[in-house]
């Protein structure tokens, strides 16, 4: 397999194919909405969205430009996704949004990490395969044991992600695999994932 | 009325997550759902809790709703009557 | 795609504690929904496949105990230390009374304490297609020869956070889920704990096995919490399910669909089987029985689907009585003395997914 591009992005910055790229002003106090306004691409899902999927939308939209998907048939793309704390920020929320008023609808559709699998394949229309796993940490060694089990069954591309928002704070780190002739180690997926200012 | 659908859309904005509009930018005969503002059914659920906890208006059924969430004047006149 | 054998683990639901107990209960038409006084936002009663023997606020973790203490029981211990021995977990919030602190972490240490796992736990939080999807994967393991037996573990408990979220969307009903039925109001929450296990070869003579065939998942790439109009990504999982298995539709012997009762998951689901042109094949949902279980769902109701096989007994659709959809399918009205050779297990669940197996008596 091949790695098409990576994207890493928190408060403490955006990598694009392990390059900082400079988006956040001194002070930002909404780094994920800087970033947006920054993209100038106008998604007003996107203020709807929880952390997971805003993140996981802002670094794919972020890697979009450096990697060529748009020729591919609408299901070869699979998507696969992890973290270690679910919708942590958003159960936390929505538990406090009945202890004070009323149950939000609104925040419970995002009580479920693999939510932003479906705002990815909503906004690029795509029908693949889709998973998400509750992992300890970034293990890429499970990634690419994942990934081999969706080439094998025919699939040409996979969107990965860890995607995090809990007590451990907020990432996103998003790469893009391809089959075809090539080697990904998992040192280098770890290192592009530990992208650090 | 006006100051009712002036601080119905500051509502709508809040309860919605509409972070990138201001009240000026949501015109009082526009239509929400759809086009126009483009709401989906989650938020019209919200506008419901909108309705509960803002105007102690209970909605028991969302299908009620659809008349009453066109617009903000329709979603005025609704609470002017049922308050 | 090597041999792949699946067989039962263990069931605890709202009709029993064990495969033959939920089967002899469903048999005689018994219901798993009953309405539960002082639930809801509003302490209201609301109809939910609650599982009485359980008390108390720790729901997950006693279902959890219990159901590790029922693989210990039917099982040899072995089976779960061995190294060439995965074990996966398909859950929707697992102990999400824990919030503030970590919602899946007792999961993993409850597994490892009490079945003594030589390798991690996998788990999968992917709504309600958790269960179809953790078979797949585990299936993907044994086919890869990594090891030998999956464990595949499927378990939600009620809690007020998920009977609250579903009622805050309009979706529960206040009457037993009808599902598929033109009088459907919504869902009926339940909870339960399944184990399934998936295995390279069979582990004994005694036990029912069935073969994995095949698997999939596809995106609606619609709405994150609606089903597609069109039930796209039902259509292409099925399709890809049958390709993978090479197996046409017309030798699909039963479908267990995912029939949640709601009026827009039933109708995508006519929708797309009529597509796949299923209209014929007979059909039911799990869910009238005992309720939409989440993470547990497509678990407890692939064990029961297995236990049709096994008894050669279609068991109906419980709670339908009259065709609400705009395709026709045939909802089984009644039980049916039938053999099932190959059967079909679906899903769909928020975020668009949807998910399909299918599985054949083993010979």
């Amino acid at each position: 397999m091949r790695l098409l591009g990576s994207c890493k992005i928190s408060e403490n910055g955006v990598f694009v194919n392990n390059n900082l790229e400079e988006y956040y002003s001194a002070c930002q106090t909404d780094w994920k909405r800087e970033l947006y306004t920054k993209l100038d691409f106008e998604y007003p899902k996107f203020h709807k969205m929880d952390p997971l999927a805003k993140m996981a939308f802002l670094s794919f939209k972020l890697l979009e430009p450096k990697v060529d998907l748009g020729s591919l048939e609408d299901d070869s793309i699979g998507m696969l996704f992890a973290n270690s704390s679910s919708s942590h920020t958003t159960d936390e929320k929505f538990k406090k949004s009945y202890y004070e008023k009323s149950p939000s609808p609104s925040l419970f559709v995002y009580t479920l990490p693999n939510i932003l699998t479906g705002e990815l394949a909503i906004l690029n229309k795509w029908y693949g395969e889709n998973i998400f796993f509750i992992q300890e940490n970034f293990n890429p060694e499970f990634y690419l044991e994942q990934i081999n089990f969706y080439f094998s069954k025919g699939l040409n591309i996979c969107l990965c992600g860890w995607v995090e928002s809990g007590p451990k704070g907020e990432e996103c780190f998003l790469f893009v695999v391809e089959n075809k002739d090539g080697d990904v180690t998992h040192d280098e997926l770890y290192k592009c994932y530990k992208q650090k200012k | 009325m006006s100051d009712l659908k002036e601080k119905l859309k500051a509502q709508i904005i809040k309860q919605l997550n509409l972070e990138d509009m201001n009240p000026e930018d949501i015109k009082d005969d526009a239509p929400l759902f759809g086009d126009g503002l483009g709401l989906d059914s989650i938020d019209a659920l919200e506008f419901i809790v909108l309705l509960e906890q803002h105007y102690d208006i209970k909605i028991a059924d969302p299908s009620e709703g659809k008349e009453v969430f066109q617009s903000v004047n329709s979603l005025a006149a609704y609470i002017e009557k049922n308050s | 795609m090597k041999n792949i054998f699946l067989s039962y683990g263990a069931l605890i639901t709202p009709l029993g504690n064990t495969v033959d107990a939920n089967f002899e209960a469903m048999k005689r038409g018994v219901c798993g929904i009953k309405n539960v006084g002082d639930s809801g936002f509003n302490k209201e009663k609301w109809p939910l496949g609650k599982i009485n023997s359980i008390e108390g606020e720790n729901r997950y973790t006693e279902l959890l105990n219990r159901l590790c203490e029922a693989l210990l029981a039917e099982h040899p211990a072995t089976l779960f230390q061995a190294q060439s021995t995965l074990l996966i977990v398909s859950s929707t919030k697992a102990d999400i009374n824990l919030l503030p602190d970590d919602t899946f972490a007792s999961t993993r240490s409850i597994l490892h304490e009490k079945l003594k796992l030589k390798n991690d736990a996998l788990i999968i939080s992917n709504a309600c297609i958790s269960g179809v999807l953790a078979i797949n994967t585990a299936a993907d393991y044994i086919n890869s020869g990594k090891y030998k037996t999956a464990i595949v573990i499927g378990i939600d408990a009620l809690s007020d956070f998920i009977v609250y979220g579903f009622q805050s969307l309009f979706a529960l009903s206040s009457q037993v889920s009808k599902p598929f039925d033109k009088n459907r109001q919504g869902i009926s929450i339940g909870e339960a704990a399944g184990a399934i296990i998936v295995s390279s070869e069979k582990l004994n003579d005694t036990s029912f096995y069935v073969n994995y065939l095949g698997g999939s998942s596809s995106n609606d790439a619609n709405h994150i919490s609606g089903p597609s109009r069109t039930g796209e990504g039902l259509y292409r999982s099925v399709t890809k399910t049958l390709n993978r298995s090479n197996v046409s539709p017309e030798n699909i012997d039963f479908i267990s669909a995912h029939g949640t009762g709601t009026a827009y998951n039933d109708e995508m689901e006519s929708i797309a089987f009529d597509r796949l042109q299923l209209n014929d094949t007979p059909l039911n949902s799990f869910k009238g029985y005992f309720g939409h279980t989440l993470g547990a769902a497509g678990i407890i109701e692939l064990i029961m689907t297995m236990s049709m096989m096994e008894n050669n007994l279609m068991l109906k659709s419980m709670g339908f009585d009259t065709l609400g959809l705009s395709k026709e399918l045939n909802v089984l009205t009644h039980n049916c003395e039938k053999a099932i050779n190959i059967a079909l297990k679906t899903a769909s669940g928020f975020g668009g997914g949807n998910a399909s197996v299918l599985i054949k008596k083993a010979t």
